[in-house]
């Protein structure tokens, strides 16, 4: 059992890893098939023809497609993303930068949403039946129908603009820097400027594991050992939070490892409503720049950041499974 | 970011019940779509709405009562911004096109979107999972492994570089949504047909010298059908909140006004601050309806297909 | 086979057929010359310039009612600027190529650019058609000659008479039409500031040198907070990164010269600029000037800035230092500069627009890049600090948020105000609301509609709305090189057709004033006042293709004129 779990692992960071090479492959081809003069962004229009030929080969553009694609993924191996065409300096830096804000701002919303999400969750299974549950499920679903960008704009308008009792974008007022990450942390400047981003993207996140939370806890509840310990007289609401909960909860937090990944990839809309400086924003203004180099960082950034999540999903599954490592029948997450 | 309203764990884990496909294929499809409308009042609304809107789709250029770029002019002078009046119902933008109208025509783009999006979801899930739960061994594998890929290539993302590198199209984004959203139909559907595999039924078409693919289209294929169909519903919200967000970000196509584009136009023309909620409200209630009837009737089709969950 | 033959001889007789009718159409049609090609009209997208996006739009309509078969067709800006740059040479799209027939495009004002020569001559002069600025294709030797003239003209009524005559020949051959000369509008919190300290130059309105280090603040705030839309490419003496931070060198970098609020350099760094001759210029330096690390700034470092961008390591710079030959060291204080040639524009395309950069820093950096393929250009400001001699120093630049520039106290000019500091805000909803909440108090930048912008002036009087026009201008571009706007008649033509008025009315909601030069009715020294003009008429447009020899088909489309 136990080395059927190990093996189970194994096999499951194989495929990660096989997964991960696929994708950076099928990202270099995205990128080599764009449009237009790859140097575009960077080179200026007075720009001479020696001077466009050098750029090329210091970006190594001249070369066959398979050589570039080798030195490709021997410099992603050693961690190098090359050097973005519009700001000179190394992708690796760009993104660093601004990583930090979008796992502020991802972590804290989802824990948020999955706080809210679960304890809604239990509540809604023990008003099953009810107009609570039912009016509390269609106004879920509403957060998880509406744009997040709509709601965004909706916020922005009346709490930034007209109400003006928070700020409208950026992560810090203007002339505030901070000497370190911890210092920006500390800032209530900084907790100020997140609230709308955070509200926005909870508000959104939330339903999944509401949802999820209320029907495992439906679940749950109607089996044997629940019913064994009503039959024992022990009361409903203890039976739901000691017991039926802490079992409901699991794939609930399988959910949630997976939602970071998700998220940091589905932040690109909010990050731009609240002009907040993360890797969407990154990559959305690489794209549009044409810096190929940037947004290809910062997609790969986001891809590995999924990749590993969905693994430790994977293995967080594989060890409250008992049925995995014994049987094939492991169920992909 | 997971496209559907339960869990695919769950869903998976409480099998459905299958029965033998007695009847024909048409009679017991009906059936379980009746039965989906007849059961849940929510999915009844769901249908309500879609219908609502696709009527609205049709006879868009009788509602509407200006072409949706057409520009409202008086004596030279352009009308923009104009608030609400009995000739623009919903005011003009800022650069005096009718917002109703536009409101009116950008439920074909949003409807285009989500019912193609949908069909293709399902169908390449359904064929995916179908292939691959049936087989087994390497077709399983090879599929499983792509289906891992399409997980780890990040959504949003992908959907807007491929917008941006290909022509800005509204069939890009169709593509780009079908090329990754199968992942989730095809999985569940791989492990349901792994449950129904082994049943009688099918041993029995087996032995009676049925093939491979018949067993496959004509026995297993009837009986997840509605699975594909709660895939798809929940897939045609999915893709038009996917739409929204591509052409509110700017790369959607220039040329067609879609719900997603009036908000990217709104927000980039001020509405906001000039407080023009008649301009913000009314395409975001239409995407939030269109995408909550997805949901609707998906979940009208769980709780038929996994009927522990209606004991509530 | 005999299926085949059976099969094939009706084929025949339509092919046959067929090849009858096309005779006889050609027939028909054998006084008019073949149908004028299709034509794809660039532009922007919607969602990134929704005033050029519009503008096309309606300009495309209108070009349909003279018979053209037109597609207007909205790229992104990387796409767009790659073919009509790059691909200038290529064959048009519309012909199966991968070039362009007509774009929408716009030139951008810069302080260098208060003196005509640089629109004269980089933008129609035949040596710039390949790979510069002519990327309309515009060959013309007697355009070359007055360009190439003026550009030697000491005097300044025969310059100008000069400069007259080049526009009068464009306005004539239509390479470009023109659309209007924005007027950008900004906002200033003028409880902030005082409103009397900031000026307006000719031109390029109050967001200019003299305003920036001029404002004075009226109560505690005295920091100036202002935004731009772009992230901060690079922050780089050597390297012009675009219009937010060239805002930024502009402060921290002195120049030997400043170009003041009328438009003529005038001496900033520079004690005197005094020309010996025609090609030899006396520059004394400023006695006392240091760097932000303190050292003194010499001549040393004046001849090094501006024999830097001769040595290949800042081709951005190349063209404003290009044509001098010498600078030599006449004492610790005087330069003598010495050109190739006569060039008027020298105190303002050069002295008043290169920076001065420590030799002490960038000697070394500047060393190193020669062994090696990269240049200047690339450095970023860890490699290379930002140490100028300027009004500001540089303190900080988080990437995508904010940069910030503190006063130098001890410059000979200091600003007014104690810091300048710019905020990346690509959303312009809240670059607006933080213009009324005081987050941010001078809106330099504005991409959206500029109505909102008064609406919200008049509504708040501590908030107060300046709009003046600009020198940078709008037009609609010609690939002069293919069919069909090979053809002079088609460009005059469709100028006819370009409703001007309606668009500053409608679409720039009056902030703007129609255009009829490359050069801005805002430099009214050198604006020529009585060019023709192509007044909006469907008719006259069609007049000037019928008097040309163009015809009409039954189905409207438009044919050229008999061979």
């Amino acid at each position: 059992m136990r080395r059927g779990l190990w093996l189970y692992i194994g096999g499951r960071l194989l495929q990660s890893l096989l997964v991960l090479w696929v994708v950076v492959t099928i990202l270099f081809l995205l990128f080599r098939l764009a449009p237009g003069n790859p140097l575009t962004a960077y080179i200026d229009t007075t720009f001479g023809e020696e001077q466009q030929t050098a750029l090329m080969a210091r970006f190594g553009l001249d070369r066959p497609l398979h050589e570039q694609y080798l030195i490709y993924l021997g410099n992603l191996l050693r961690g190098d993303l090359g050097d973005s065409f519009r700001y000179g300096g190394t992708v690796v830096d760009q993104i660093m930068e601004v990583l930090p804000n979008t796992l502020y701002l991802t972590l804290t919303s989802l824990v948020a949403a999955y706080l809210v999400g679960v304890i809604g969750g239990i509540f809604m299974a023990a008003r099953r039946g009810t107009r609570t549950e039912k009016v509390g499920i269609i106004f879920t679903l509403m957060t998880r129908a509406a744009p997040e960008f709509w709601i965004g704009m909706i916020l922005l308008a009346v709490f930034a603009f007209k109400l003006r009792w928070f700020p409208s974008s950026g992560t810090a007022a203007a002339g505030t820097i901070y000497s370190s990450e911890i210092e920006k942390l500390l800032s209530p400047d900084f907790w100020q400027h997140m609230i709308l981003p955070t509200f926005t993207l909870a508000l959104y996140l939330h339903g999944l594991p509401l949802l999820l939370m209320r029907s495992n806890m439906l679940e749950v509840m109607d089996q044997d050992f629940i019913t064994m310990g009503r039959l024992a007289g022990y009361s409903e609401r203890r039976l739901m939070i000691r017991h039926a909960a802490r079992n409901a909860l699991l794939p609930v937090m399988t959910a949630l490892t997976l939602g970071v990944g998700y998220s940091i990839g589905g932040n690109v809309v909010i990050e731009n409503v609240f002009a907040w400086p993360g890797l969407g924003r990154l990559l959305v203004r690489a794209v549009t720049t044409s810096d190929y180099p940037l947004a290809q960082g910062a997609f790969f950034i986001i891809a590995v950041i999924i990749v590993i999540l969905n693994f430790f999903a994977d293995v967080v599954y594989g060890l409250l499974d008992p049925r995995v490592g014994s049987s094939d029948q492991a169920k992909a997450s | 970011m997971l496209p559907q309203t339960q869990n695919v764990e769950s869903a998976a884990a409480s099998a459905p019940i299958f029965e033998r496909p007695t009847d024909s294929f048409l009679s017991q499809f009906a059936r379980t779509n009746l039965e989906v409308f007849q059961r849940d009042r929510l999915a009844l609304a769901g249908l309500i709405i879609l219908t609502f809107f696709v009527l609205v789709a049709i006879l868009a250029p009788v509602i509407a009562p200006y072409d949706p770029l057409q520009v409202i002019e008086e004596d030279g002078i352009w009308l923009s911004n104009e608030k609400p009046a009995p000739e623009y119902p919903l005011g003009t933008t800022n650069l005096g096109r009718d917002i109703f109208s536009q409101l009116v025509f950008g439920s074909r783009a949003a409807l285009l979107v989500g019912f193609s999006a949908a069909i293709a979801v399902s169908v390449i899930g359904t064929v995916v999972g179908l292939l691959a739960g049936y087989y087994g061994g390497w077709v399983d594998t090879i599929l499983m492994r792509l289906a891992d890929i399409a997980f780890g290539i990040p959504f949003l993302p992908f959907i807007i570089v491929l917008a941006a590198f290909m022509e800005p199209n509204i069939w890009n984004v169709v593509i780009a949504m079908s090329l990754l959203l199968w992942r989730d139909t095809g999985r569940v559907i791989r492990s349901q047909v792994l449950v129904i595999k082994e049943q009688a039924f099918v041993s029995a078409a087996r032995v009676s010298g049925a093939s491979n693919l018949r067993i496959i289209f004509m026995y297993i294929a009837p009986s997840i059908l509605p699975l594909s169909f709660l895939y798809g519903s929940l897939a045609i919200g999915w893709s038009i909140l996917t739409e929204a967000s591509v052409s509110f970000l700017g790369f959607g196509d220039p040329n067609v006004v879609s719900w997603g584009f009036m908000l990217q136009d709104a927000f980039n023309s001020q509405a906001l601050s000039r407080g023009a909620f008649y301009w913000i409200i009314p395409p975001g209630v239409c995407i939030m309806l269109t995408v909550m009837a997805g949901f609707f009737i998906g979940r009208g089709y769980e709780e038929v297909l996994f009927p522990r969950l209606r004991r509530m | 086979m005999m299926k085949w033959q059976r099969s094939y001889k009706p084929l025949l007789s339509v092919l046959v057929l067929a090849v009858v009718l096309l005779g006889l159409t050609s027939v028909a049609f054998a006084q008019s010359g073949a149908p004028v090609d299709p034509i794809v009209v660039l532009s922007n997208t919607q969602a990134e310039d929704p005033i050029e996006f519009e503008t096309t739009r309606l300009l495309v309509e209108n070009m349909r009612q003279l018979g053209l078969q037109v597609e207007h067709k909205a790229v992104p800006w990387a796409q767009y600027s790659d073919t009509v740059w790059f691909n200038r040479l290529e064959t048009p799209e519309a012909e199966g190529g991968t070039g362009w027939q007509m774009t929408a495009w716009r030139m951008v004002a810069r302080p260098e650019r208060m003196d005509p020569d640089e629109f004269v001559f980089n933008l129609f002069h035949s040596s710039t058609a390949e790979s510069g600025y002519n990327f309309v294709g515009y060959i013309n030797p007697a355009y070359d000659a007055l360009a190439e003239a003026q550009r030697g003209e000491t005097n300044q009524d025969a310059r100008r008479e000069e400069i007259f005559q080049a526009q009068e020949l464009i306005a004539n051959d239509v390479p470009y039409i023109y659309v209007a000369h924005p007027s950008l509008p900004q906002l200033v919190r003028t409880d902030i500031w005082d409103p009397e300290s900031i000026v307006d130059a000719q031109g390029i309105g109050i967001q200019n040198f003299w305003t920036w280090t001029g404002m004075t603040p009226l109560g505690d705030q005295k920091t100036i907070i202002t935004n731009t839309g772009d992230d901060l490419i690079s922050i780089n003496p050597l390297y012009i990164a675009g219009d937010a931070p060239s805002r930024i060198t502009e402060l921290v970098w002195d120049r030997l010269m400043r170009i003041g609020a009328d438009g003529l350099a005038q001496p900033w760094a520079a004690e005197s600029v005094e020309w010996e001759d025609e090609t030899n210029v006396i520059i004394k330096l400023r006695s006392g000037m240091m760097w932000h690390d303190g050292e003194p700034v010499t001549v040393d470092d004046v001849k090094f800035s501006f024999e830097v961008p001769n040595s290949g390591e800042s081709p951005m710079y190349a063209p404003f230092t290009r044509r001098i030959t010498n600078i030599e060291i006449l004492d610790d204080s005087t330069l003598r500069f010495t050109l190739n040639e006569p060039w008027v524009a020298f105190e303002v395309a050069s002295l008043a627009k290169v920076n001065l950069i420590p030799k002490h820093i960038w000697e070394p950096l500047i060393t190193d890049l020669m062994t090696k393929e990269d240049n200047a250009e690339g450095l970023t400001i860890d490699q290379a600090p930002a140490i100028g001699s300027g009004p500001f120093k540089f303190v900080d630049w988080k990437e995508g948020e904010t940069a910030i520039l503190e006063a130098n106290k001890e410059h000979f000019s200091p600003p007014k105000a104690d810091g300048w500091v710019i905020k990346i805000l690509p959303n312009q909803e809240s670059a607006l609301g933080q213009i009324q909440t005081g987050e941010l108090n001078f809106l330099r930048e504005w991409e959206g509609d500029s109505q909102v912008l008064q609406e919200v002036a008049d509504a708040d009087p501590n908030i107060t709305l300046y709009a003046s026009p600009d020198l940078g201008f709008r037009f609609f571009a010609f690939n002069l090189r293919f069919p069909p706007f090979d053809n002079v008649a088609l460009r005059q033509a469709v100028a006819h057709v370009m409703p001007k008025d309606s668009i500053v009315k409608n679409i720039f909601k009056g902030f703007a004033v129609p255009a009829d030069s490359y050069v801005s009715k805002a430099i009214d020294y050198w604006h020529d006042p009585n060019l023709p003009q192509y007044n909006f008429s469907i008719d006259e447009g069609r007049q000037v293709l019928t008097d040309a020899g163009f015809t009409w088909d039954a189905e409207g489309m438009l044919h050229y004129p008999a061979q």
